[in-house]
């Protein structure tokens, strides 16, 4: 699928399938296209070419309300003037369900959110995390086969993020649809992601499941959108050799000889190892569960995590080895 | 507040209240009234024949005055419905479009009455419409639809489409969309333009003159006649009822938006 704004692309050749039953999270730098993609395909941006097919049929001729496909804003736009059940029971009624079905089938969605006592408040008087909640019912309530939300965590405050990020999970496991969560925060998406997508520049950059994605980003692009924390600069032998002021690592083969550029997160880096290359801890910043060391290099500052609980002072010399395994190398751009 | 500014602030107050109400006092004063003599302050004979132009034989004001509500309820039912789809619709153009939308729906509002009263009076008698209810309903909406679209464009500006883009997602056609979701949340300003589409046909004379042709007789068609005939105290108890529908309507139009609650999203 490709979108045009005017003489701008804001898509380009972008090729996605999310299954029914999978939990997709699409993440992207801000003007990435995100959000266009997610409203092309449930109907409001017109593709300028390509399909979009919803449970096998192609829907891209359709209005919205006939895609099957329901998209979610970033902060739950509840109808104002209806009840909470009303609101849950909006997709039955325009769908002209019997009244029976209505009530049975708004009362388990608004039970599955666990907002069922609530259903005769009207939504002025819920609080932000209830709003979520009924949102969610009144999407799930139609069992559509997908499933669109853009952003649904951001401007949450933590304890409220967990909170939706749970009943969005369990609106999931009970109704089965295929999830299409757009969100810019890598620890949402690793959270409840089956795969992730990345989108850069109105294009697919890589799909790949959490573990593999932020192990090995598959471009340069990639890797500094995930914010790996180091990047040294160094050169392909074409042979599988990296080498840099930090030594030669053996990366594999399939890189062309010539300038390029290693990337590694701070896991990567073994402090303190013997044999290794000689850094300065200039900087520490300890967390509850790990500290995080800047090492002065003669690559640069480098990053490093290390267990908690060890001491280290700044200004102490130290050494440093990097796990071949743990870098990924790229061809330095021009 | 010093307490010259809060003396001139009710004293500001006074001056409107009383320049308001003064011509009020008046009319009710003539209209219950006879030989009524200049230089004396208050009438010689106080008397309610006056208000007997309201039923009996001859009762032309009652006759108008029915087809003044009947005319104005229309208008105003038709130009708050057809005003809140028009002003929707232009609310949601683009550039060049949208702004010569806006430049159609402000002509009727913008051209003197006299010169559109002209113009309607040619296509109305030429589709056989002159001298009918039905012709002079028309020709009121004409520029009630002017200003309820105009008011609707306005509405829809600060409007947060984001309330119909959901329902489309969750299934519901433009059809249920409007009847379920941008209706009831507009129910307030619908309120409000019915009321101006009421009040601009209610007190609407040359178009109702000249396309109905001294056929169709309106509350201010008979008031006027009164005045051109000197019918000074017929013309009081005219213009008085003519003031007290508006009246009750915005009254009713006040208390129903205070019990709608401001809902636009």
């Amino acid at each position: 699928m490709g979108v045009r704004f005017g003489d701008e692309a804001a898509l380009r050749n972008v090729t996605l399938d999310v299954a029914r039953r999978e939990r997709f999270v699409l993440i992207g730098p801000s003007g990435a296209g995100k959000t266009t993609l997610l409203r092309a395909v449930a109907g409001f941006v017109s593709p300028g070419s390509g399909e979009i097919r919803v449970a096998g049929r192609d829907v891209i001729a359709l209005p919205p309300e006939r895609r099957d496909a329901v998209y979610m804003h970033q902060t739950p736009v509840l109808f104002p003037h209806l009840t909470v059940f009303e609101n849950v029971a909006f997709p039955l009624r325009v769908r002209r369900s019997s009244e029976g079905e209505v009530r049975e089938r708004a009362g388990l969605a608004l039970e599955a959110m666990q907002m069922g006592e609530y259903a005769n408040r009207v939504p002025r008087t819920l609080s932000g995390g209830q709003r979520h909640r009924v949102a969610l019912a009144r999407a799930i309530v139609g069992r559509p086969p997908l499933l669109l939300l853009d952003e649904p965590f951001s401007a949450l405050d933590p304890a409220l993020k967990r909170d939706v990020r749970e009943a969005l999970l369990a609106a999931h496991s009970q109704y089965d649809p295929g999830l299409v969560v757009v969100t810019h925060d890598f620890n949402d998406a690793a959270g409840i992601a089956d795969r992730i997508g990345v989108l850069i520049d109105g294009e697919i950059a890589q799909i790949a499941a959490p573990s593999e994605l932020f192990a090995r980003p598959a471009t340069l692009g990639v890797a500094r959108f995930l914010n790996i924390a180091n990047e040294i600069q160094g050169r392909s032998d074409g042979t599988g050799h990296f080498s840099s002021p930090l030594g030669s690592l053996r990366v594999g083969a399939g890189l062309p000889a010539g300038p390029a550029v290693a990337v590694f997160g701070p896991a990567a880096v073994r402090v303190g190892s013997v044999g290794g290359i000689a850094a300065r801890i200039v900087e520490v910043r300890a967390y509850h569960d790990h500290s995080t060391l800047m090492l002065s290099t003669s690559a640069g500052t480098i990053e490093a995590a290390c267990p908690a609980g060890n001491a280290y002072c700044v200004g102490s010399d130290t050494t440093i080895v990097l796990d071949a395994a743990k870098v990924v190398v790229f061809s330095a751009p021009l | 507040m010093t307490p010259a500014r809060r003396a001139a602030r009710t004293g500001l107050v006074s001056v409107i209240a009383v320049t308001a109400l003064l011509p009020l006092a008046f009319l009710i004063a003539l209209s219950v009234s006879a030989e009524w003599f200049y230089p004396s302050l208050l009438p010689r004979r106080w008397t309610v024949e006056n208000w007997n132009v309201l039923r009996g034989e001859s009762a032309a004001i009652g006759r108008a005055l029915s087809m003044s509500v009947a005319l104005a309820l229309g208008t105003g039912g038709i130009t708050a419905i057809a005003g809140l789809v028009a002003g929707r619709e232009i609310a949601r153009l683009d550039g060049w479009r949208r702004r010569i939308a806006v430049a159609l729906a402000f002509l009727p509002v913008a051209v003197p009455p006299l010169a559109l009263s002209i113009g309607l009076q040619y296509s109305v008698l030429r589709a056989g419409f002159g001298g009918r209810l039905g012709g002079v309903l028309f020709a009121h909406i004409v520029p009630a639809l002017g200003y309820t679209t105009i008011f609707f464009i306005g509405i829809f500006a600060v409007f947060d489409w984001k309330v119909e883009d959901e329902a489309r997602s969750l299934g519901a056609g433009p059809r249920d969309v409007l009847i379920r979701v941008t209706i009831p949340l507009l129910r307030r300003p619908l309120v409000e333009a019915f009321a101006l589409g009421f009040l601009v046909s209610w007190a609407q004379v040359p178009l109702t003159l000249l396309i109905g042709q001294g056929l169709v007789s309106t509350l201010p068609l008979e008031l006027m006649s009164y005045v051109s005939a000197g019918q000074d105290h017929l013309a009081a108890t005219a213009g008085l009822i003519l003031t007290i529908p508006p009246m009750v309507l915005l009254v009713m139009a006040g208390l129903a938006v205070r019990r709608l609650r401001v809902v636009v999203p």
